[in-house]
């Protein structure tokens, strides 16, 4: 008998503008000890199955028909006391966002004893040594238990969040992006730490999230999940590695990986489907390259493919094979395959020993005393150079002061120290009164697509803006500000003109700030993160155009982002930032093959893989990031560098200590000279040599 | 210096200064304007030249304009109020027990509605859309919009003259003769009394309590760790109960605010109930042109509310671990 | 500025999107059904405000009621000839309510619009400057804080003959701090949005970044502050007529019931009492209800998934 068995699960959500059908018609089952994966873009309803297996909807959502049994119980007659008892004691959970999730006013420890005693009737002291017990099994300092969750990183509140799941020994546990928003070191990590526990503890994990290489990386079987269907479920080495279904070979296709930088990730265009109503033709139809009239008529059924444990939801899976070579060709998805190189030209920005220092406020008497402040070294000496038509990658995890830099060499930031050139005139040059200029040339595209435009502008206010400020193409306003729209990929254009952000989906926003960056004609383009917040098939999208536009705008374009595997695809050359400096620089072809410094490749091992019949090695880095106020002496990364020796913690090297050619490196003992770590193409293996650091249990060591 | 040490010391560095500029607008106020309060004390009646020049002299009116300024400060912040014009006594020893009225009346008040009313709003916000929620919101927004007096107006004529359970007017019956605070304070007379300004304080003060803890309780119920702690297996009552936890900071500052505010807050009520406490004294004195007691009245009052402002902040500072202390302030 | 091209254009634009603003704020009323209440009565106070004194069947003041034999009709219950009775001088209650719901409204309206705006202005500046303006201005805020609204507008109006905008004056320049502190720390969050920073980004000055990213972001809260406001205003005016401190020459729904409580038949005269405390309750009352649909529309945090 399989542990929990869903049966044609329906669930709507009543809205003020109608219903919402968020699943329809799901079925699947785990059995005892199996890791089922969950995946799927934002909407496809993913999370809602989890609530409704959990009974946390919200007030608005109801279970519509279809049936939950766990263990053979059906949890959706159960009623609100029989499911308090079932929830936690049989099924956990592990929230999406640890950042809020856990109880700002209750200390950690406090939480974890709530949930083990609301169910077992054990006095305190027996409580608080298990929940010492947890922390310790999660890999966390079980004398912290009582501490408020505000003193905790947001990886060490996941950690919290694992050791309250794990209180009970549950015999399922269900994590919803347990690591989304995590640093992609961090989130390696807390995959790790999940996967040891849970085959320790023997429970079944239902995983949800949308990066397809974790669960590749972590699940036996998956359900690929659109428009509240599920598209394609089975064994993962079945799905992922042989997808019959459109879609699933979209979302492969558009996950993008690090050793197919030759090979462009392709995107599904198109927005995911209205559901308003029940699905009556195949919900992917509107966006299948492969759709046909009787994808029109019905939705197909999930059928069996002989021999395997493999279901696939779509009229032509006979054809499977064919479409899925059709569907690595961009051209099938209509999206043109222009990638004609252009040469890349002359420098257009410039910068040497670059830095931005925040002085910490501090008490009047130091002061009077004459103590130097203390200074945050957001931007510690950073030398770079971007030519025309050039994409500089720029990766580095939060906090290492990337976003900073991105500011900084915007000018919206001032640099407190270091040589700035942008098109051959120094800072001074457009402190002194030229700022407009530099503010018409240089461009910035930040993060966050819904709160980057401003809710009370409509498009055409929006992208004209810049236009009015700078007094640019004013007599042919309208002109100019079509013709951006349609530049980047806004058609019709008119049909946009009147319409607020709040009307546009999260894709079209992030291209209308990109066109209010364009509008002006840009000779560099600052983009910080652009496309962290967006599903894989619009980051493609946007990777894609921000490369079009290099190549045949001449622009040059820094492109900032903590995900190595998006550098990767869409940079020219990459620099690694850790803490504030630039620890490793070259052609993104020779970093991604042949990093040189520990921490880029750590970076490059942290990212999950999609194909699941390749085994990755992880490094597992100890501890986080120290405090940039008091930094030690010597190399920043020496405390969790794996190889650091007594000359690390003395001298800092420099960017030059490793050269090859255009690639450099500040380590004195760089990566690359063990036989190991040579192909990393093939076996992106970050072994050491040293077996302790190889080896997945060695994350247990407290990171903090 | 810790970081908590600093900011106390900023707050109250703050709190001193606007202590000097509120008393020096009072100054102002009833020293410099035209037609000032203390010159037409001089000129208003019958008086002799002798008798001018000594009431000049007796509040040192003759004095060049930044001496007066001097000893008036000097005065006022030991305390040393003078004396009533009209009662003829120590302004202290007319306010104190004035002050000792109010204080009876509006602090249990004060407390007994931010208890109720919170717990109430919890209540009906974790029900949002109830109709228990409906009406109390109807009713404490009917109660804390309409001004206290038409309240008071309307309590009176209900309870008192309809209904005749309680007395209109006063805090005891006109032949009661009571010697002393105990006397006066504990005996069923006085209750009496009390009863009906104290409802309708309670009632009057509910509005807010009840909606910041509604508030409170209605953002947290959609936030993620409830979620969790519902996943738990958390009963109702308890996810209610962290809820409100979370919600009590803001009701706890806003309570510290609203007992600074308390002598001015409730003026019109002492009216209407004739209460006789620091409030409608001060109407009085105004009515009545005694200006050392309006001078003494008004900077208790501007005090009261400086200190309690400075008690709010550091309880918000000192409460909420997750709040920066350095950056409240100046950014 | 586009204005500058093509102003006509630019100006049609406008007025149709404000159109459709209040058509949506309309639609919105209407769904909540207190708050429709609420926008009845002010609509009815509204009336009143501009029309009252030209309903008033006699002159509040002047005019005496007297009965057949030409004796002053003292405190007669509700007749045919005094629908609202009489007040203990012989007056025409129904007259005085009419006429008296004038100087609330003036006093509401412009106390609360001044309110509003110079609450607004402050909060705006000082949350988006920043530094030592923002220290300064909330120091201010903290001052008006701390001098008691009552006593403070007492005796200001002791020693200056009241009138009804004298006592606005005093109202807004007491009341503007709520709105000040309350748009700042909306300003301050809005500050840090990032189209705020991108308009920046693009070159935009500070004036331009304030007046056409910031304002227009804050302004639902001005809005409802200022409402709030008419409401304070129209207590506070109440309040201090009812002390005494108001327009002698005026009669308003406060002063009625000042004569009232001063003559001391609130026992027996209900129909003196009821018309403007009731009238003075719904208003505020009705202000305060319209505000708090609002407040739940524009209050991110509480708008759940309902």
């Amino acid at each position: 008998m399989s542990l929990l068995d869903i049966t044609d699960l329906t669930v709507t959500y009543s809205t003020d503008s109608g219903t919402v059908h968020a699943v329809n018609d799901v079925s699947f089952s785990i059995d005892e000890g199996v890791n089922y994966g969950l995946a799927g873009e934002s909407g496809s309803g993913k999370s809602t199955l989890a609530e409704a297996v959990l009974g946390l909807l919200p007030s608005n959502g109801s279970v519509e028909s279809g049936s939950i049994e766990f263990q053979g119980r059906d949890l959706t007659g159960l009623s609100e006391r029989e499911r308090r008892d079932v929830l936690w004691e049989d099924i956990a959970y592990i929230p999406q966002s640890a950042m809020d999730s856990l109880d700002p006013v209750m200390s950690t420890g406090a939480q974890i004893r709530q949930a083990i005693q609301t169910h077992r009737n054990v006095t305190d002291d027996k409580a608080r040594a298990r929940v010492r017990e947890l922390f310790e099994i999660v890999g966390l300092d079980p004398d912290r238990i009582d501490d408020y969750p505000h003193e905790f990183s947001g990886g060490m509140r996941q950690r919290v969040t694992i050791a309250m799941a794990l209180a009970l020994e549950p015999d399922l546990i269900i994590a919803d992006e347990p690591t989304t928003g995590l640093d992609v070191i961090v989130q390696d990590k807390i995959i790790d730490k999940i996967l040891e526990i849970q085959d320790r503890m023997d429970s079944s994990l239902l995983l949800i999230t949308h990066e397809i290489g974790v669960i590749a990386e972590t699940c036996d079987e998956l359900s690929i999940l659109y428009g509240g269907k599920a598209m394609e479920q089975g064994s993962v080495d079945n799905v992922l590695v042989n997808p019959t279904n459109p879609y699933t070979m979209g979302l492969k296709n558009s996950f993008p990986e690090i050793e197919e930088g030759d090979q462009d990730p392709v995107s599904i265009p198109g927005s995911p489907p209205n559901l308003s109503e029940s699905p009556s033709a195949c919900v992917f139809k509107d966006r299948c390259p492969f759709a046909t009239e009787e994808c029109e008529a019905s939705h197909p059924d999930l059928v069996d493919l002989p021999n395997r444990n493999h279901r696939s939801a779509c009229h032509h899976v006979t054809k499977a094979a064919q479409m899925r070579r059709d569907a690595t060709d961009p051209e099938t998805w209509g999206i043109p395959d222009s990638h004609d190189e252009s040469d890349r030209g002359e420098v257009l920005l410039e910068t040497d020993g670059l830095e931005k220092y925040y002085e910490q406020s501090q008490p009047l008497l130091e002061q009077l005393r004459g103590n130097d402040p203390n200074y945050v070294r957001a931007v510690d000496g950073v030398s770079l150079r971007v030519r025309r038509s050039e994409i500089l990658g720029i990766a580095g995890e939060s906090g290492c002061g990337k976003s900073t830099l991105g500011e900084t060499i915007a000018l919206l930031k001032q640099p407190t120290g270091g040589e700035f050139v942008f098109d051959g005139e120094p800072y001074e040059h457009y402190a002194d009164g030229n700022m407009r200029e530099f503010r018409r040339k240089v461009q910035i595209i930040f993060q966050d697509p819904f709160d980057s435009l401003n809710p009370r502008q409509t498009v055409r206010q929006l992208v004209g803006e810049p236009l009015t400020i700078h007094d640019y193409r004013t007599e042919e306003r309208e002109r100019a500000i079509i013709e951006t729209l349609e530049k980047v990929g806004l058609t019709p254009a008119r049909k946009f003109l009147d319409q607020y952000p709040h009307q546009l989906s999260g894709g079209q926003r992030q291209r209308v700030a990109v066109a209010k960056a364009l509008v002006l004609d840009p000779d560099f383009l600052i983009c910080d993160e652009p496309a962290s917040m967006l599903d894989v098939s619009l980051k493609v999208n946007l990777l894609n155009l921000l490369r079009e536009l290099a190549d045949t705008e001449d622009i040059g374009i820094v492109y900032i982002s903590h995900d190595l595997a998006s550098l990767v695809q869409v940079s020219d050359r990459l620099a690694i930032m850790y803490l504030g400096r630039v620890i490793e620089e070259g052609d993104v072809e020779s970093i991604a093959a042949e990093p040189k410094h520990p921490y880029t490749t750590s970076l490059l091992a942290a990212a999950p893989e999609k194909d699941p019949t390749v085994d990755r090695d992880r490094v597992l880095l100890d501890g986080e990031p120290p405090d940039p106020v008091d930094l030690p002496s010597g190399c920043v990364f020496a405390p969790r560098c794996p190889k650091a020796e007594d000359e690390c913690r003395e001298s800092e090297p420099g960017l030059d200590t490793v050269r090859s050619g255009e690639h450099r490196a500040a380590c004195y003992f760089p990566d690359g000279e063990t036989p190991a770590a040579d192909d990393l193409a093939d076996d992106r293996s970050g072994t050491y040599g040293d077996p302790e650091f190889s080896s997945p249990a060695s994350g247990d060591s407290a990171s903090d | 210096m810790s970081e908590f040490q600093r900011f106390l010391a900023k707050r109250l560095a703050i709190s001193i200064l606007l202590t000097l500029v509120a008393v020096s607008v009072i100054f102002v106020v009833l020293r410099l304007l035209p037609g000032s309060p203390f010159e037409s004390l001089v000129t208003a009646g019958n008086l002799s030249q002798q008798q001018i020049t000594e009431i000049r002299a007796m509040y040192g009116l003759d004095q060049p304009m930044w001496r007066q300024y001097l000893s008036y400060l000097q005065s006022i912040l030991l305390f040393q109020f003078g004396y009533s014009i009209l009662r003829s006594q120590p302004v202290w020893g007319v306010l104190a027990p004035r002050l000792v009225n109010t204080l009876i009346l509006l602090v249990p008040a004060l407390v007994t509605t931010a208890v109720l009313s919170s717990l109430l709003g919890m209540y009906v916000g974790w029900n949002r859309g109830s109709k228990l929620e409906k009406l109390s919101i109807i009713a404490t927004t009917f109660l804390r919009s309409t001004p206290v007096f038409i309240t008071g107006i309307l309590f009176v004529i209900i309870f008192a003259y309809n209904l005749e359970l309680v007395p209109a007017f006063g805090m005891r019956s006109i032949s009661a003769s009571p010697e002393g605070y105990v006397e006066t304070f504990a005996s069923l007379d006085f209750l009496h009394h009390y009863i009906l300004p104290f409802t309708v304080s309670v009632l009057y003060y509910s509005g807010d309590f009840l909606l910041l803890a509604r508030n409170g309780v209605v953002e947290k119920r959609g936030s993620e760790f409830l979620k969790l702690h519902r996943a738990k297996g958390l009963s109702e009552m308890q996810q209610l109960a962290r809820a409100g936890r979370n919600s009590m900071l803001p009701i706890l500052t806003y309570f510290a605010l609203r007992l600074g505010m308390i002598f001015q807050g409730l003026i019109l009520l002492e009216v209407v109930f004739g209460w006789p406490g620091i409030g409608r004294e001060l109407v009085l004195a105004i009515q009545q042109q005694d200006y050392p007691l309006v001078q003494a009245a008004v900077f208790i009052m501007a005090l009261a509310v400086i200190v309690a402002n400075l008690v709010a902040d550091v309880l918000y500072a000192y409460f909420d671990p997750t709040v920066s202390t350095s950056g409240g302030g100046a950014a | 500025m586009s204005t500058e091209t093509k102003p006509e254009a630019e100006l049609k634009k406008r007025v149709e999107g404000v159109a459709e603003t209040l058509r949506n704020q309309f639609t919105f009323l209407r769904r909540d059904r207190l708050a429709f209440a609420g926008v009845v009565i002010v609509a009815a106070f509204v009336f009143l405000g501009l029309l009252g004194p030209a309903l008033a069947p006699h002159d509040p003041i002047e005019h005496t009621v007297r009965d057949d034999t030409g004796s002053m009709l003292r405190l007669s219950e509700p007749t045919g000839a005094a629908p609202f009775g009489t007040t203990a001088y012989g007056k025409d209650v129904l007259s005085q309510f009419l006429a008296g719901a004038q100087p609330t409204f003036i006093v509401g309206l412009f106390g609360g619009i001044g309110t509003g705006a110079l609450g607004f202005l402050v909060g705006l500046v000082s949350g988006y400057y920043g530094g030592w303006v923002d220290e300064v201005l909330m120091r201010l805020t903290d001052l008006t804080f701390s001098l008691p609204f009552t006593p403070m507008a007492l005796l200001l109006l002791t020693f200056v003959t009241p009138s009804v905008w004298l006592m606005t004056g005093i109202i807004v320049a007491f009341l503007w701090k709520m709105p000040a502190r309350v748009v700042r720390s909306e300003v301050l969050s809005v500050r840090e949005r990032t189209f705020v920073k991108s308009a920046r980004a693009s070159g935009a000055s500070d004036l331009r970044t304030m007046l056409y990213h910031v304002a227009p972001n804050v302004l639902p809260i001005g809005f409802l502050y200022t409402a709030y406001g008419i409401a304070w205003a129209i207590a506070a005016q109440a309040s201090l007529a009812f002390l005494g401190f108001g327009d002698p020459t005026v009669t308003s729904w406060g002063r009625m019931l000042r004569q009232v409580f001063e003559s001391g038949n609130m026992r027996v005269a209900w129909w003196w009492v009821l018309p403007p405390a009731l009238g003075i309750a719904a208003i505020t009352t009705s202000v305060f209800l319209i505000g708090r649909a609002y407040e739940e529309v524009i209050n991110p945090e509480i708008q759940t998934e309902q």
